[in-house]
């Protein structure tokens, strides 16, 4: 298994864990006060964008730095891919409530932040995927 | 990127230079592994760059290591085996 690999399976399984606690969290404290937007709401949503996003940009750094051409190839398509399914994502959780609920309907502010935690975490788990994805093929090929 | 014109003589080199491991030429061309079976097998086509790294690796010219089929009949086989 190469670094990349490794590296996908690692982000998938960090990308899961976050969902997973930020996802129980936030049901959690949305629950506690019901207006959804106490202090510790701010904080915990605050804490989980900037967590994310450090992770993101140092994982960047000199990350690709130590692919190959081949791999650079693999993390570029891998990016496209995520691409794809961010805007998809959005216009999913966009347009879909839309046409079910109408135009009147009211929802809470606090899906906002659910919905844009949810684009990045959905980002990364298909960015990390489609990875694993693309070297399982190769090495199907190579068999 | 799949290599549909390209073939190579890399698995043949490989053996006539004291049978060379994948690793060993993937350690001198500066890649992985993996791109060195990639390679190999015709799935993924180097960039000129790579290509002749792994042609200065076995100390022979580009065009003993790859060969581009113009007709795109597909690869050719290795006849020295």
């Amino acid at each position: 298994m190469s670094k990349l690999q490794k590296t996908a399976w690692f982000h998938l399984a960090v990308v899961i864990a976050c969902v997973l606690i930020g996802g129980i969290c936030f049901f959690a404290l949305t629950r506690m006060n019901a207006k959804g937007v106490g202090t510790i709401v701010v904080v915990f949503v605050v804490a989980c964008v900037s967590g994310l996003g450090t992770y993101l940009v140092r994982r960047k750094r000199g990350f690709e730095a130590h692919l190959d051409e081949r791999e650079r190839l693999i993390y570029k398509r891998a990016r496209e891919w995520a691409f794809v399914a961010t805007i998809a994502l959005l216009a999913g959780i966009c347009i879909v409530p839309f046409f079910i609920l109408g135009g009147q309907s009211v929802i809470g502010v606090y899906y906002l932040p659910v919905i844009f935690l949810s684009t990045l975490f959905a980002a990364q788990f298909v960015h990390s995927a489609a990875i694993l994805v693309q070297c399982a093929r190769e090495d199907d090929d190579a068999q | 990127m799949p290599s549909d014109h390209l073939s190579n003589q890399i698995r043949r080199l490989r053996f006539d230079n004291d049978e060379m491991t994948q690793q060993q030429l993937a350690d001198k061309a500066g890649v992985t592994r993996q791109t060195i079976i990639a390679i190999e097998a015709g799935k993924y086509a180097p960039s000129l760059p790579l290509a002749f790294r792994i042609a200065h690796a076995f100390g022979v010219p580009l065009e003993d290591v790859f060969q581009y089929d113009a007709d795109g009949s597909g690869p050719q086989k290795d006849s020295s085996r």
